[in-house]
């Protein structure tokens, strides 16, 4: 549920990395900060052990100020994947207004990918999020990798979902910002209803996406 | 600032809070040092939160503001009479301070928030097992209560069929026992019968008699009444009626010493003589069919229950009679094997399956028809030779016969 300051006229929106451990929801948040050309672009807060392994959360801040003063401020999330810090995975869901679920490509993960996903389904409805209108995308990452599950595999398996599926590489940032392109443009239309982004702020949705992803100010006056 | 956004460890920090914790004269110290110049902090409404004044001041440089950035946006200021440049300096080492301290911040609180709904969650998992905890007990309770009334009454059925499984092979006996009383009091009726009309003579004898009647009259009426043949008619009766009578009177012996079955008395008594009543009572039930062979060795007395030995040896000899369709043979053996007395009955009577064989003393198993018996009768033989510390053992081929083989120790009366 994004938060709108009027005091300082600021809209903050979460967002969050969601998937099994080690399936690369760290890795598409750096790549992230390294490809995107917003205004406003923060230091990655990272909290890791000393394995790599996320321990509470990573948080990348982005944002950008509409030709109308709003700044937009997201705040991009990663969870814990480690089945033992379902808590911390909880908390950090909580009120969230759009999930990437960053499922691991290799043949050998997809129990861990069905598990992660249904643990993802149970804690949204236990932090009282509506699963149903949740914009969420879903990533099959570590496409480099052999041994993965075949992209007509991916598409035959998603066919009746209503979630877009993408496929990545994280480590090389390929299919990352498109990733987050597919998510932005659902978190726009649930928002847009409550925060009056086109009426009140002349902002469309294609502008929402590149002032994020590029930083275009093609302010249409 | 609303409660949930409080709690929540990623609720927008404030520079006032981001600077809780830190020594804030110790860095104002620092900034004055550095910036040789009073400092101040302000919020983004542009209230001081902290400033240090120095005493003799002299206005080097204009007043300067620079913002302090929290994620993205300025969360505040700071404020000099420095060059620009020295106080954005300052502002980054503020900033390397922010960011570490919401770094610490936000995971603290993070971690208070998953304890919390951990504990919260445990309390609940706990308040749940306390009250199925008391349900289980209460239901343990009342279903220990259950099977204990349920016990008792299975016991009391259970002695109830005992007690009548005890009776009911003496009544299968009843039926014997009458027809065999009922025989010779027939014929003594009849015989007496006989006797009252040779009395009716008698009298007409002792009236002519006593009228003083000729002797050629007397010896006419004598022959006229048959009395010759009366008086060896009388005889035959007679002997025959005291016969009848014996025979009712030792059936009513027998069964006199064999209808004991309560009587809780111990005594020294010989295993051989039971085993004779037993097969005299039920010889008018068993004799039609079953020819009865007895060979009794030369045993000692033993301290028992005459009565209940009686009864198993009854209930193994009605099993006999049953396990044998038109004619057959028990033979009854009884010899000293060490310290014991064994008693051998073997019958060439239809024999016990294998499958059988491995249930015949569990209460109620039978293979009899429904009405013909309740399945008790072996486990009462076991349960009364088991309490006279003995061992009762059946070998059983079908269509062969079977054998039942009991030892009981030789024991005498403890005084």
């Amino acid at each position: 549920m994004a938060i709108h300051d009027e005091d300082s006229n600021k809209l903050t929106i979460k967002l969050v990395y969601y998937g099994p451990a080690m399936s690369g929801k760290t890795t598409n948040i750096m790549r992230l900060h390294d490809l995107l050309n917003t205004d406003l672009k923060g230091e990655i807060m990272m909290m890791e052990t000393t394995n790599d392994r996320t321990l509470f959360f990573d948080l990348l801040p982005l944002g950008f100020t509409t030709s109308s003063g709003l700044l937009v401020k997201f705040k991009v999330y990663t969870v814990p994947g480690q089945v033992v810090h379902d808590s911390t995975r909880k908390a950090v869901l909580s009120r969230a207004d759009g999930v990437v679920f960053v499922a691991d490509s290799q043949l050998s993960q997809s129990i861990n990918n069905g598990q992660s996903f249904e643990n993802l389904e149970a804690n949204a409805n236990r932090v009282g999020l509506d699963f149903d209108s949740l914009p969420l995308v879903i990533q099959y990452n570590k496409r480099d990798l052999t041994d993965i599950i075949s992209e007509t595999e991916v598409q035959q398996r998603w066919q009746q979902a209503p979630w877009p599926v993408t496929f990545s590489n994280a480590i090389n940032g390929s299919g990352v910002v498109e990733t987050l392109q597919a998510l932005l443009s659902q978190v726009y239309n649930q928002l847009n209803t409550e925060f009056k982004f086109l009426d009140q702020h002349n902002l469309t949705q294609t502008e929402f996406i590149n002032q994020l992803i590029t930083g275009d100010i093609a302010h249409q006056t | 600032m609303s409660i949930e956004q409080a709690l929540s460890f990623d609720h927008e920090f404030t520079l006032q809070e981001l600077l809780t914790g830190v020594n804030s004269s110790k860095l104002l110290q620092a900034l004055l040092t550095n910036l040789d110049s009073p400092v101040r902090i302000l919020d983004t409404h542009d209230k001081c939160l902290f400033d240090i004044e120095l005493d003799q001041f002299e206005e080097k440089h204009p007043l300067k503001k620079t913002p302090l950035y929290g994620e993205l946006e300025p969360i505040g200021y700071i404020e000099a009479y420095a060059p620009l440049p020295s106080l954005q300096s300052a502002a980054q080492l503020i900033q390397l301070i922010l960011y570490s301290n919401s770094r610490y911040l936000m995971a603290s609180d993070l971690h208070i928030k998953t304890q919390r709904d951990d504990y919260e969650e445990l309390q609940r998992r706990n308040a749940a097992l306390e009250t199925s905890k008391v349900k289980y007990k209460k239901l343990a309770e009342s279903l220990d209560l259950r099977v204990k009334q349920q016990v008792k009454v299975i016991e009391t059925a259970q002695l109830k069929l005992y007690e009548n499984e005890k009776l009911a092979s003496i009544g299968r006996l009843a039926a014997g026992i009458a027809h065999e009383i009922n025989n010779p009091i027939g014929f003594i009726r009849s015989n007496l019968t006989s006797t009252e009309s040779y009395l009716n003579a008698l009298t007409k004898l002792d009236a002519a008699l006593k009228t003083g009647a000729t002797n050629s009259y007397i010896l006419k009426l004598w022959e006229e009444e048959e009395l010759n043949y009366m008086l060896e008619d009388l005889e035959d009766i007679l002997k025959e009626s005291i016969d009848g009578i014996d025979r009712v009177a030792a059936i009513v012996k027998d069964l006199k010493s064999f209808s004991r079955v309560n009587d809780a008395d111990e005594e020294d008594a010989d295993i051989n003589e039971i085993i004779r009543q037993t097969v005299h009572i039920c010889a008018p039930q068993v004799q039609n069919k079953l020819e009865v062979i007895l060979d009794l060795a030369d045993i000692p007395l033993i301290f028992c229950h005459p009565a209940e030995l009686g009864q198993v040896f009854l209930s193994l000899l009605l099993n006999a009679a049953d396990a044998i369709a038109e004619k057959g043979k028990v033979k009854i053996t009884t010899g000293i094997n060490e310290s014991n007395i064994c008693i051998e009955m073997r019958d060439t009577g239809c024999g016990i399956s294998e499958s059988d064989l491995s249930h015949i003393f569990d209460p109620f198993f039978t293979t009899k028809d429904v009405g013909q018996g309740i399945g008790l009768g072996l486990t009462v033989c076991l349960n009364i030779i088991k309490a006279h510390k003995g061992s009762l053992n059946i070998i059983s081929k079908l269509d062969k016969g079977t054998l039942v083989t009991i030892c009981l120790p030789i024991q005498h009366k403890k005084y």
